[in-house]
């Protein structure tokens, strides 16, 4: 077991996170991404809000203007579902991505409690692809698409 | 609050621990409460050692600074390389570190304090049972951190020392590159930690560190201290000797560049300290020296090099303002190019100022930071390489030379022109200094970090190999 914060993910975000893995197609409207936050009394992750918001801009922004109780920028952690083409041979394709959101003002405190669970979210929701972010130049979609299909697809 | 409901644990704060942060060094050993911002406790890792009527006598702390005594000798029970020599002694300073600032000393043998004197004609109490020695962390959860290439063995006589000497109750041992990392926000990052007896790089991903990837060398501020004495040796106009205050009665204003009119102190060879009593209190004044003149040619190319415009960068550093400074002899000069050149070997090697006196070996150029980091990433998977060089972690007291993010950031921009170079540094002083003490502080004060300890029972059962089981 490596150095972690012991703060537990909640079963509302295993249940949203499958319940978002498996919609699309028939079984109703897609949802694309989904924004954790770690709760204020620093024992869990809860779910923030899920979205099925098509512009990945809107998901950006969102993502980088969360704040704090006190109105200041704030980590967070979000999962999107990145659709990419790779041509007329390959088709589509869409691969889940974990994205942690620590943005370079956030208060030491949060940064590591961020960082020391980061880890225990990704493998509770067993993602493989993930970026982190402090930045918002660090999640424009040439990055994240280029992340999510391996350097294959937004040549 | 109604008195007939018992508080719930969040109420009388069944999860909050006092637990203690320790986090060693070569030159300082930082300890304080978990989650207060800065270390409560900072001390040397030296201690001195003296003779009285035959009896050996020991000094912790500052206090070791003090008074020059008779036969007086600074020792460290760390090694240069960051890793215990002397655990006798090691454990000496670490419990000085909490016991004199945090936990108060060790309660004294309940039979003998006093307290507990039988009054004439009174028939002595039972005390059986009673514990003749409290353990100096018998109510206080312990969290350690150490460097990423600490071996085995010393990681298991760290819990030992912890759990049976110290008494805890739980124990935690975390790396302290992982400590920066997670300080900074970052699960995975290359964190450059620039000591006082070694820089190192290493490697953490998913918040593990990629021990393959770990890298040290020697060139710490102890080295830049041997590199600016041996400027001092060929110093122009005259060569400098630091004399420590101690060893100065009375000092005149002398104009720059002129021989000290100090008055000095001499002791008797029976009277006079150690020589190494010496040398660790011209290190302070080579600390002030660091601080207030040093800095680190910012690039871009080394300072030997030629600018853009055909001016060699020297002839760049000279033109920029000197600093004065003043010893505490009263010499006094103004530094120029000098305080570019005793750091430039940190990143080349061929720039290192010759002293074949100095303790120090001549640099090598593996040994250097820019290679340092060439070496940590070659030793890990090409896919996170781009990764780490965006999150690069700056840490570590040394680090704050001035300058030296911004040549690091020269030198990382012209090796890795493709990826995405970003540096973070703490821009706080006591943040960089103290970057895994934070982390290790935060950590341990977290309610739910309950479930990382190793308990005292796990420890009984399992013995002192548990911590290479859970503190990976």
């Amino acid at each position: 077991m490596s150095l972690a914060s012991g703060v537990t993910i909640t079963d509302e975000c295993i249940n949203k996170f499958n319940e978002f893995r498996m919609t699309g197609g028939s079984k109703g409207e897609k949802s694309k991404f989904i924004i954790f936050k770690i709760a204020d009394n620093k024992k869990e992750v809860v779910v923030e809000e899920v979205s099925s918001e098509k512009d990945y801009e809107v998901f950006r922004e969102t993502l980088a203007s969360a704040k704090d109780n006190n109105g200041r920028p704030a980590p967070r952690y979000a999962v999107y579902d990145v659709e990419y083409s790779l041509g007329d041979t390959e088709g589509n394709r869409s691969k889940i991505i974990f994205i942690s959101w620590v943005p370079s003002e956030t208060p030491t405190l949060w940064s590591m409690i961020y960082a020391s669970t980061r880890e225990v979210l990704k493998n509770a929701l067993n993602i493989h692809t993930s970026i982190h972010a402090d930045d918002k130049s660090d999640i424009e979609w040439k990055t994240v698409l280029a992340e999510a299909s391996g350097g294959k697809a937004g040549k | 609050m109604n008195p007939s409901i018992p508080p719930s644990t969040a109420e009388y704060g069944g999860d909050e621990v006092s637990a203690i942060v320790l986090d060693p060094g070569f030159s300082t050993t930082r300890a304080g409460f978990a989650g207060e911002d800065t270390p409560k406790s900072l001390i040397p890792t030296y201690y001195g050692k003296y003779a009285v009527e035959g009896q050996e006598r020991l000094i912790f702390s500052d206090d070791v600074f003090v008074t020059p005594r008779p036969g007086l000798s600074v020792h460290n029970p760390m090694g240069r390389d960051g890793i215990v020599e002397d655990w006798d002694m090691a454990e000496k300073v670490w419990e000085y570190s909490f016991t004199s600032r945090l936990t108060g000393p060790r309660p004294g043998n309940p039979f003998q304090n006093g307290l507990n004197d039988i009054a004439d004609g009174e028939l002595p109490t039972e005390m059986d049972g009673v514990e003749t020695e409290e353990k100096p962390l018998a109510d206080s959860p312990l969290l350690m951190s150490e460097c990423g290439w600490n071996p085995t063995k010393a990681r298991e006589k760290t819990i030992e020392i912890a759990m049976e000497k110290w008494g805890t109750p739980a124990f935690y041992l975390a790396r302290n590159g992982v400590l920066a990392a997670f300080a900074s926000g970052k699960a995975s990052a290359l964190v450059v930690d620039i000591g006082a007896s070694n820089i190192s790089v290493t490697p953490v991903h998913d918040g593990m560190i990629l021990k393959r990837g770990v890298q040290h060398s020697p060139l710490g501020g102890d080295y830049i201290s041997s590199q600016i004495r041996a400027l001092f040796k060929t110093n122009t106009p005259q060569p400098i000797t630091i004399t420590p205050h101690y060893l100065i009665s009375s000092k005149a204003a002398v104009d720059a560049g002129q021989p000290s009119l100090a008055k000095y102190k001499t002791f008797p060879p029976e009277k006079a300290p150690d020589a190494s009593y010496r040398t660790l209190l011209e290190e302070r004044t080579l600390s002030e020296f660091k601080e207030c003149v040093v800095q680190v040619w910012p690039g871009p190319n080394k300072l030997s090099a030629t600018g853009p415009n055909g001016v060699s960068n020297e002839e760049v550093a000279k033109n920029n303002p000197g600093r004065p400074f003043e010893f505490p002899d009263g010499y006094n000069q103004v530094f120029g190019l000098d305080r570019y050149r005793v750091v430039e070997s940190l990143f080349d090697a061929k720039a290192a100022i010759p002293d074949p006196e100095s303790p120090f070996s001549a640099p090598t150029q593996a040994q250097t930071v820019p290679e340092l980091i060439k070496n940590a990433l070659n030793g890990v998977d090409v896919d996170i390489r781009p990764h780490l060089l965006a999150n690069v972690v700056v840490t570590g007291a040394s680090s704050l030379l001035h300058g030296f993010t911004d040549r690091l950031n020269q030198e990382l921009m012209q090796s890795y022109p493709g990826p995405r170079v970003r540096i973070s540094a703490p821009g706080n002083t006591a943040e960089r200094k103290f970057g895994s003490w934070i982390g290790g502080s935060i950590l341990a004060s977290l309610g739910t970090f309950h479930q990382m300890w190793i308990s005292k029972k796990e420890y009984e059962e399992h013995g002192p190999t548990i911590v290479e089981k859970r503190c990976k």
